[in-house]
């Protein structure tokens, strides 16, 4: 009787385990953490890495500060593409990023989105104090770069104070920007990489609002696969793959 | 019959994940019930404690702890990280995060089931010559059957479930640790509907067959 239950357990470990090696157990992807600003990019550059090198890419998306704190306590990611340069930095000088391989691979751009069916448009940053925008989604400043920039942005024109009771904090800019597209805000202030959804609206914002959100990567230290790695992140912004990027509204870096 | 092209390495990871987690939960957690449900003992009330705690905090909270103690910097992951074990970012740490989110429930419903066999039947198979380790096995435990087939299914669908501690613990890695709820987070988050409503379909169908087998089950006598 117990020993029913035991075997149908057993059998359900089976019929997981079984299947689970053959079709994933063994693919053994290049495991890249990236800032999810860089998933729709990302979906496209993965694929097309591995039609060019036969290397599969798995991508592990978050904000930028959990991912390099994942890394940070041991996650087996081979490779950390993160929104701003300080995380990189810091993995760097402890020894968990490799130093030598670190970049700037990108600079990011904030937008100010809405939702194409509210028929709502926002042009700037005071416009946000209009009566039927009542919620503005935004990133976790606290932990997730393009949150920072927003704050810095809000701040620097002088409507921080009376907008932040109307701010609700995505973990990371990825989920600001379904908050939008749920239609749970009326605004939002996210990366121009996730505003090229037709359902959204976006308006540029001044970049000298904020500090440049300068994206940087770089390889892992403890990875067992440095050069599939380096192939990876040199491919990012390689010929085949910059286009990809600049089509999802990222800049190249005016820095070093 | 799912959306085209929708990947199933979460479901099966998840079979997996929840299967081993549920065997975990049946084996060490039936004599504690049996324990718990039988016995008068000091530290009794907080051994209940310990074990429901993880039912009622925060799954954040409980994750956080978990990955503090087992990540290769913390006490425990770092004499396992010595012998060549990885539990932290591992589908190890999922079975662990989903192990730790449904023991209590198990716990708690066998020890009811235990709680409810007539002692003077155990005492009649005593006074026809078993032994304790016969009464256990003959009386005790087919009588306690309903409580432990009940919590076997509520754990294994609790550990199906379990988002939180996993997240915390194991991260959030397509094919590697990345089970049928973070899969379903993945997608909405992407902006993938389709996959997010196939996957979630496909959960409710299994949970709702496997809580219906059990119901079943738990009436059938043995």
């Amino acid at each position: 009787m117990l020993g029913r239950v035991v075997a149908a357990c057993g059998l359900l470990v089976l019929s997981g385990s079984v299947p689970h090696e053959s079709t994933s157990g063994r693919r053994d992807g290049l495991v890249v953490f990236a800032a999810s600003d860089l998933q729709p990019a990302f979906t496209e550059l993965g694929p097309a890495f591995e039609q060019l090198t036969g290397q599969p890419v798995v991508f592990s998306y978050g904000s930028s500060g959990s991912l390099a704190a994942q890394i940070e306590l041991g996650a087996p990611a081979d490779l950390f593409f993160s929104a701003d340069e300080s995380y990189v930095r810091s993995l760097a000088q402890r020894g968990i990023l490799d130093r030598a391989s670190t970049r700037v691979y990108a600079e990011g751009r904030l937008v100010l989105a809405t939702l194409r069916s509210s028929g709502i448009t926002v042009a700037s940053l005071d416009q946000l104090l209009r009566p039927e925008v009542t919620r503005v989604a935004m990133a976790n400043p606290e932990h997730a770069p393009y949150g920072r920039a927003a704050r810095q942005a809000l701040v620097s024109s002088g409507v921080w104070e009376t907008m932040a009771p109307r701010v609700v904090m995505g973990e990371n800019v990825r989920q600001a920007a379904q908050y939008l597209l749920t239609g749970a805000v009326e605004a939002a202030l996210v990366s121009s990489s996730l505003a090229l959804d037709t359902a959204l609206v976006s308006a540029p914002l001044d970049p000298a609002l904020h500090q440049p959100i300068l994206q940087a990567a770089g390889i892992v230290r403890s990875s067992s696969r440095p050069s599939d790695a380096q192939r990876f992140l040199d491919f990012v912004t390689s010929d085949v793959g910059w286009p990809v990027m600049e089509r999802f509204g990222f800049v190249r870096p005016h820095v070093r | 019959m799912f959306a085209e092209g929708l990947d199933l390495v979460p479901a099966l990871l998840s079979a997996r994940v929840a299967g081993l987690s549920t065997l975990a939960a049946v084996t060490l957690g039936t004599p504690l019930a049996w324990l718990l449900g039988r016995y008068r003992f000091t530290g009794r009330a907080l051994l209940e404690n310990v074990v429901l705690l993880p039912l009622v905090l925060p799954p954040t909270v409980v994750g956080y702890y978990v990955l503090v103690l087992v990540s290769r910097r913390g006490p425990v992951g770092e004499v396992l990280a010595a012998a060549g074990f990885d539990l932290a970012f591992t589908w190890r740490g999922a079975v662990l995060a989903a192990w730790i989110g449904s023991f209590g429930l198990f716990v708690r419903s066998a020890q009811a089931g235990f709680e409810l066999v007539d002692p003077t039947l155990e005492d009649a198979a005593r006074t026809l010559g078993r032994s304790e380790w016969g009464v256990f096995w003959s009386v005790t435990l087919p009588l306690a059957w309903r409580g432990i087939a009940a919590g076997t299914a509520l754990a294994f669908c609790r550990a199906v479930g379990e988002f939180g501690i996993t997240l915390m613990v194991a991260g959030n890695i397509p094919g590697r640790t990345q089970t049928i709820p973070l899969a379903i987070y993945d997608a909405v988050q992407g902006n993938r509907m389709a996959d997010a409503n196939a996957l979630s379909l496909l959960t409710l169908a299994v949970v709702v067959l496997l809580l219906l087998l059990a119901r079943r089950g738990a009436r059938v006598r043995f």
